[in-house]
């Protein structure tokens, strides 16, 4: 019994720190929020096992608030985004570093010079469709350019 | 052999912290099947610190989500396509359900998966779809200070490791075996016939939330309607702006 339960309480304590690595250096803010649900999964997780080893169900209520209080979160850092989104038109937590205190240095010196060279992959290539239809007569072309 | 053993739990922190080190996102793509073997590993070697004498089925399942979870997790946190990543966040949900499930929580499993799966998953998709239409970017190809993120979550995860093996064995013992103790204390939520988690479940939850949490599920709800009415008034209009 005893080592079955530290091995539930490991497995959350495992995705809360992966939670926390993801929450540390993913740059995307929906990321971010992601991995915060992750690291609520690790806590939930250890609260129904911590119910368990008491054998009451203190835990169990107590998760479901934060399933609750998961969804409210969600629900409100999902709409920061987008007024975030509308107001830089990125989804980079580093477009938004200009809010800390003045006169730090920045750890991102190394990183923009490989950001620069980040080629966007080309756009992927969709089949064109001939056109069907009779073909226009040509002073009609030229009427419909000019407009 | 000896040395392994002697240092079982660093060996297995480095490979699951150099496992996912190695897969977060550089400017460089690199293979992946090597190292996140190397942090199920490091997963595995982790729950071995406790060895357990629970039945062959319970156990193959245990390891069956929670090694699912694992690399759902670490999927979801290395992922550089965000769509992939929300959809990996699903997975790792449904095999915690699964192991909610085995803890007696077959209530809690459920109701994880519709407003998890069901809804939360749901969101994060449409506002990708939103906010993210030209496909890939250049921040999601790169991670901030992986190397120190990785070594400072490893040093948290040792630093929990070390206070569950500190905690003696009995303590888990002596509070498994006095079911009775908080329930007479309580005597509200749960009939004295009912005392085990194990018997029934969702019966006594029930009691539980509406009994002695009453006025937290209310609260609850009032929450639920106030960040209804937040979120309402943050999200951007179309008519002040184009989304």
């Amino acid at each position: 019994m005893t080592g079955d339960v530290e091995r539930y309480l490991m497995v959350g304590a495992i995705l809360f720190v992966l939670g926390a690595i993801g929450f540390l250096t993913r740059r995307n803010l929906i990321l971010m929020v992601l991995s915060a649900e992750l690291m609520l999964h690790g806590v939930s997780l250890s609260l129904v096992t911590f119910g368990r080893v008491h054998n009451n169900f203190q835990g169990q209520a107590f998760t479901i608030f934060i399933l609750t209080v998961a969804a409210c979160e969600a629900g409100l850092a999902l709409a920061l985004v987008l007024a975030l989104y509308q107001k830089s038109k990125t989804l980079d937590i580093d477009f938004w570093s200009d809010l800390r205190e003045p006169g730090l240095p920045s750890h991102r010196v190394a990183e923009q010079a490989e950001e620069l060279a980040f080629v966007e992959p080309p756009p992927a290539e969709y089949p064109h469709l001939t056109p069907a239809g009779r073909e226009p007569k040509a002073k009609q072309l030229a009427a419909s350019k000019r407009s | 052999m000896q040395w392994i053993e002697e240092h079982w739990q660093a060996i297995a922190l480095v490979l699951l912290g150099g496992g996912i080190w190695w897969l977060l996102p550089r400017s460089v793509s690199r293979r992946r099947i090597g190292p996140l073997a190397a942090s199920l590993v490091g997963g595995y070697m982790l729950a071995r610190l406790f060895p357990a004498d629970s039945p062959v089925g319970e156990s193959f399942l245990f390891f069956t989500f929670a090694g699912a979870a694992l690399l759902c997790a670490i999927l979801m946190i290395t992922n550089r396509n965000p769509v992939y990543a929300a959809l990996w966040f699903a997975l790792a949900t449904l095999c915690v359900c699964g192991l909610f499930w085995l803890q007696f929580a077959p209530f809690l499993a459920a109701a994880t998966v519709i407003v998890y799966a069901g809804a939360i998953v749901v969101t994060f998709v449409f506002v990708i779809m939103l906010a993210q239409q030209s496909g890939a970017t250049a921040y999601d190809q790169r991670s901030r200070q992986p190397l120190l993120a990785t070594i400072g979550a490893m040093l948290l995860l040792s630093l929990l490791i070390n206070m569950m093996l500190a905690s003696s064995p009995d303590d888990l013992q002596v509070a498994a075996q006095r079911p009775t103790a908080t329930a007479a204390a309580g005597a509200l939520s749960v009939p004295p016939d009912q005392q085990s988690i194990a018997h029934a479940p969702m019966r006594g939850l029930g009691r539980s939330l509406f009994g002695d949490y009453l006025f937290a599920v209310e609260l609850a709800g009032t929450l639920l309607l106030v960040a209804t009415i937040g979120a309402i008034a943050i999200a951007p209009r179309r008519s002040r702006g184009t989304l």
